[in-house]
């Protein structure tokens, strides 16, 4: 595998070699000059990371990791100056021959520097700039999607059964699948007892999903705007051989949401530097595309299923030294199974920070026992990647865009959906079930509740906590200082940060030591995901009873509704404004004539004289212009002299005749 | 169970609000409750606080006038020179009455001392006309409100806590429950739209008071605007510039879609924004556009509604009347503006009214 250092080998199998890829079938391409090594079935993006670029750019100066969930646009070489034709990477499919560009403004660098990039690990995207990952289609009018009563947004296993349902229930369903290929995260959590395996259970789901003509399926095809009735989403689609970007507007009176749940990103120093990953998005790099960067690899997890994707990559020959699990005492199958891979094994530990090592590519990790009131910093790991996972938020983006309320558990630290409009339903794991069964059987209930049919309850079947241990909250290591990289709140587009320790010249007991500074996040200038909220809430910037509401408020909702009209041509009000009533004892409407030759300024205020300048003790208000003429509200009477002020001096006017609106004005 | 009285409960979680229960306080010796969030840290702000305002009344700009240097001196000794900047907010109009509205402003400005300047079109974009108004003070929310939930604390302002639930009765009165400690409280104000949109029930409901939907957009980073706060006043849409992180934050009403579509053409094609939040709420505009204040049917809960961006440098003198210690200026101006008043007759209406 020439040019592919981060593409694991398959020998001997193991479940990590990529199901999706074909490795008989190589391909090559470009990206911003440098040549990309993949095989039929990679996309872009995943092509990308197996040819060792692991890195998207800089941001205050320090790395940003390239992951399916921060990765930039693409487009074509010849179309670059046409951003309607961009492409995102990660549901690009990679192809033979073609020549893409990275669209987002690069690094700045001398051309000697430039030359050395092309054999760096980062596209050099310049993160710094607002516009660095924007999404240039969401503001492109959408062409007319299916005619379908009923969307379901997501393909794992509540969204196909729920396609399945409703066309069993006689509607015209289209389902949306942001990835390439349906089937959702289930693989990474595994089977209990008397299910089927995940891939018996998604093969089966998605074989009976193909037969039914009612419904139709769009596949990398990611919603970004949704209202009660109706879905925006844009959409790769191979056209001869071609990726083609295209924005789909599809109205259905039924819309379920099952978008599955999203990793949280525990918070320390260094959580997004290059080498730092999630465990289901490595997990799901490695199972489709069997890539996977270095040779070791740290665990870091409070939650169960990291320990699976451990025993996988060890299968796959990557060394796994050690497990960190924040929870104290951790029980689970996926752990027992681990002992016995004599993978060790580190219970209440966190990572405090992580730096780049030294040397080049890897890590430096420094954990910390962290149990109560113990707290002990243990020596640094060097290692070539790290493998976190901070529990699961349900992801209620799009629920919140059309409206759907949220609220904090503190229980299980993450916000559930709560009441939503009519029209739309959540299912699976987006709706709060966790076991698979309260997940597929939630796609049916949805579909059954939108439609007014009788429902049945949907029964969690959770094994017992005494045997697995519930997620704990996602880890919170240190506050990172001015030198440390930073630490953020989620591993999104939307780089939200803890703020840094800043060190004060005076003690913090002195009266006159500045407070730190507060953390206002009304003041950041980008939407917040819901997994910013839900560390921001763990972090005290945003009190749990108000997290619902704050993450309705900050979700990036698009518009999708044009007009806007203007006010210009509207005509002036009558004669006189209301705020003008009662202002000058007795006053009325006359043309007053200046005593020199000059149009007289709207809004300026009439005093009996000239040395007048109290406003209170105005008489009257230069109110229109009319073909040339003042018109006056003032307390007056025909040819009574008075004085305009007008700024920086006063102007003689006289009294001249009442005015009536409609009345003939010769210029 | 116990019980206690107190002098006023204070509700709504604008600076406004906080100003006037902590005025009532420290300089009446009032025993004061505050019933209030504090959000302006990670909520969406649904209001702007400025020193000036398209204001065409000039007794308004006399007590604003007199007002600013004390509320000034009140939020700096709180606040710090972080709580509140020195700007040159826009106040701008398309449509023609807008515009005869906003020279009347002009004149009115400049009569009361305050540099204001009419803006070019090539600054303010064809088609409309602007007036910059100099040297405006402009309040922090975030930072201020921690400094006023600091000072309200000072002066034993209590405040009412989770759990604890404010009945407030048709007379005026009001009965903080917390747990088995009963608290009677003498006299209710409202002081923010979603304080009057919560108690006041709609037997109490004044004429004067109409509800309307409005909305709140950041955006994500864009072209700066022309000013750090701008007012339209033909929509009563306003855009304030962060001062961090290039965002806009619009406010005006209307529902989000097509409050954003109108934000979208008034941005123009030059501005392309992303939206970074929004949110959608009722606020109260008054029949007359003027503001609103004092008791409902003259012996209810008081209200405060209508006051625009300036209000909270008008709560000294609001505190002052609600003790029977307002100065005749103040007496003759609050006592024009009673909630109960009819609006088809109003001798108070400033630009936007509609009777």
């Amino acid at each position: 595998m020439k040019g592919q250092p981060n593409r694991l080998g398959i020998d001997p199998p193991h479940h990590l070699q990529g199901s999706a890829i074909d490795r008989t079938r190589p391909l090559q391409f470009r990206l911003d000059g440098r040549v990309i090594s993949g095989f039929a079935g990679d996309t872009v993006l995943s092509a990308v990371l197996a040819s060792g670029i692991d890195t998207i750019g800089q941001r205050g100066g320090a790395p940003l990791a390239l992951s399916l969930r921060h990765a930039p646009t693409i487009s074509f070489a010849a179309l670059a100056a046409d951003h309607q034709r961009t492409l995102p990477m990660e549901r690009t499919p990679a192809t033979d021959g073609v020549e893409y560009v990275t669209t987002a403004r690069k690094l700045r660098s001398n051309p000697l520097m430039r030359l050395l990039a092309r054999g760096s690990r980062s596209l050099n995207i310049d993160l710094d700039r607002a516009d660095a990952l924007a999404r240039p289609w969401i503001g492109s009018p959408a062409e007319p999607g299916p005619e379908v009563e009923l969307v379901v947004v997501g393909g794992g296993v509540a969204g196909l059964t729920a396609a399945l349902a409703a066309a069993r229930r006689g509607l015209r369903v289209a389902l949306i699948e942001a990835a390439p290929r349906l089937g959702g995260t289930l693989r990474l959590f595994g089977t209990q007892e008397g299910e089927q395996t995940p891939d018996e259970a998604i093969a089966r789901l998605t074989a009976a999903v193909a037969q039914v003509d009612a419904i139709t399926v769009l596949t990398s095809a990611e919603v970004f705007a949704l209202r009660p009735g109706v879905v925006r989403l844009h959409q790769v689609e191979m056209l001869e051989g071609t990726p083609t970007g295209r924005v789909v507007g599809i109205r259905a009176p039924h819309i379920v949401l099952a978008t599955g749940s999203l990793e949280r990103l525990p918070v320390f120093p260094g959580n997004r530097l290059p080498g730092v990953i999630g465990a289901l998005e490595a997990y799901e790099l490695a199972q489709l595309y069997g890539v996977w960067a270095g040779a070791s690899a740290l665990v870091a997890t409070s939650s169960s299923p990291a320990y699976r994707l451990a025993m996988l990559a060890t299968d796959a020959g990557i060394a796994v030294p050690r497990i960190i699990d924040s929870r104290p005492h951790p029980q689970s199958r996926f752990i027992e199974f681990s002992r016995a891979y004599g993978i060790t094994q580190a219970a209440g530990t966190i990572i405090a920070a992580t730096t780049a090592s030294p040397k080049g590519r890897g890590l430096m990790v420094l954990p910390r026992l962290s149990m109560g009131t113990l707290s002990r910093t243990e020596a640094p790991l060097p290692v070539d990647r790290l493998v976190v996972c901070g529990g699961w938020q349900p992801d209620l983006t799009l629920w919140h865009m059309a409206g759907g309320e949220s609220a904090w558990n503190a229980t299980r630290t993450r916000l559930e959906p709560r009441g939503g409009p009519a029209g739309i339903a959540l299912a699976g794991s987006a709706g709060g079930w966790l076991s698979r069964s309260a997940c597929t059987a939630s796609g049916s209930d949805a579909v059954d509740a939108l439609l007014g049919r009788q429902r049945r309850a949907v029964e969690e079947r959770l094994i017992d906590p005494i045997y697995e241990t519930p997620d704990a909250p996602a880890p919170l290591g240190d506050v990172p200082d001015e030198v440390a990289p930073p630490a953020y709140l989620d591993g999104g587009w939307r780089h939200i940060e803890r703020p840094r320790l800043k060190a004060s010249r005076w003690p913090a007991w002195l009266p006159f030591a500045p407070p730190p500074p507060g953390w206002s996040l009304a003041d950041t200038p980008q939407p917040l995901d819901i997994a910013d909220i839900a560390a921001g809430v763990q972090l005290g910037a945003i009190p749990a009873a108000s997290a619902g509401i704050v993450a309705q408020e900050r979700v990036a909702m698009v518009v999708i509704e044009g007009g806007g009209a203007s006010a210009a041509g509207l005509p002036p009000a009558p004669l006189p404004p209301l705020y003008l009533r009662d202002r000058y004892q007795g006053a009325a409407l006359w043309l007053v004539a200046p005593t020199e030759a000059r149009v007289l300024d709207v809004g300026a205020l009439i005093y009996r004289d000239a040395d007048e300048t109290d406003p209170l003790k105005a008489i009257g208000v230069v109110v229109r212009i009319v073909n040339g003429k003042a018109v006056a509200l003032i307390a007056g009477h025909a040819e009574m002299a008075a004085s305009v002020r007008e700024p920086g001096r006063a102007i003689g006017i006289r009294v001249v005749t009442p005015y009536q609106e409609g009345m003939r004005l010769d210029a | 169970m116990t019980e206690a009285r107190a002098d006023f409960v204070i509700v709504g979680s604008t600076p406004t609000a906080r100003l006037v229960a902590g005025l009532l306080a420290s300089a009446h010796g009032k025993s004061v409750v505050f019933s209030g969030e504090s959000q302006s840290g990670y909520r969406l702000p649904r209001g702007v606080d400025l020193s000036v305002a398209p204001i065409t009344r000039p007794e308004t700009w006399a007590l604003l006038k007199a007002g600013l240097p004390e509320t000034l001196r009140l939020i700096s000794r709180m606040g710090g020179r972080r709580a509140w900047s020195r700007v040159d907010p826009i106040l701008f109009s398309e449509a023609a009455a807008g515009r005869e509205a906003l020279a009347h402003v002009r004149h009115m400005a400049l009569a009361f001392g305050h540099a204001a300047e009419r803006l070019p079109a090539k600054v303010i974009g064809p088609g409309r006309e602007g007036l910059l108004l100099r040297d405006t003070v402009l309040l922090h929310r975030p930072t201020l409100e921690i400094a006023l939930d600091a000072w309200l604390d000072q002066h034993s302002v209590r405040r009412l806590r989770d759990g604890e639930v404010l009945t407030v009765r048709a007379d005026g009165s009001a009965e903080l429950a917390a747990g088995e400690e009963r608290l009677d409280i003498a006299q209710t104000v409202l002081a923010d739209d979603p304080a009057i949109v919560t108690h006041v029930t709609t037997a109490q409901w004044p004429a004067l008071l109409l509800r309307q939907v409005a909305s709140t957009i950041l955006t994500e980073p864009t072209l700066p605007i022309a000013a750090p706060v701008m007012h339209r006043l033909d929509t009563g849409l306003t855009l304030v510039q962060q001062q961090a992180g290039r965002g806009v934050v619009a406010m005006g009403p209307g529902a989000i879609d097509p409050f954003a579509a109108a934000l979208g053409v008034l941005l123009d094609k030059e501005r392309q924004f992303r939206q970074a939040g929004q949110s959608s709420y009722e606020t109260l505009l008054t029949a007359d556009a003027a503001p609103a204040l004092g008791r409902l049917r003259g012996t209810g809960p008081d209200v405060i509604a209508g006051l625009g961006p300036s209000g909270a440098f008008l709560a000294p003198a609001i505190a002052r009347w609600l003790c029977g210690k307002g100065t005749p200026a103040e007496n003759a101006w609050l006592g024009a503006r009673l909630v109960d008043r009819q609006a088809v007759s109003s001798s108070v209406a400033e630009f936007g009214a509609a009777a």
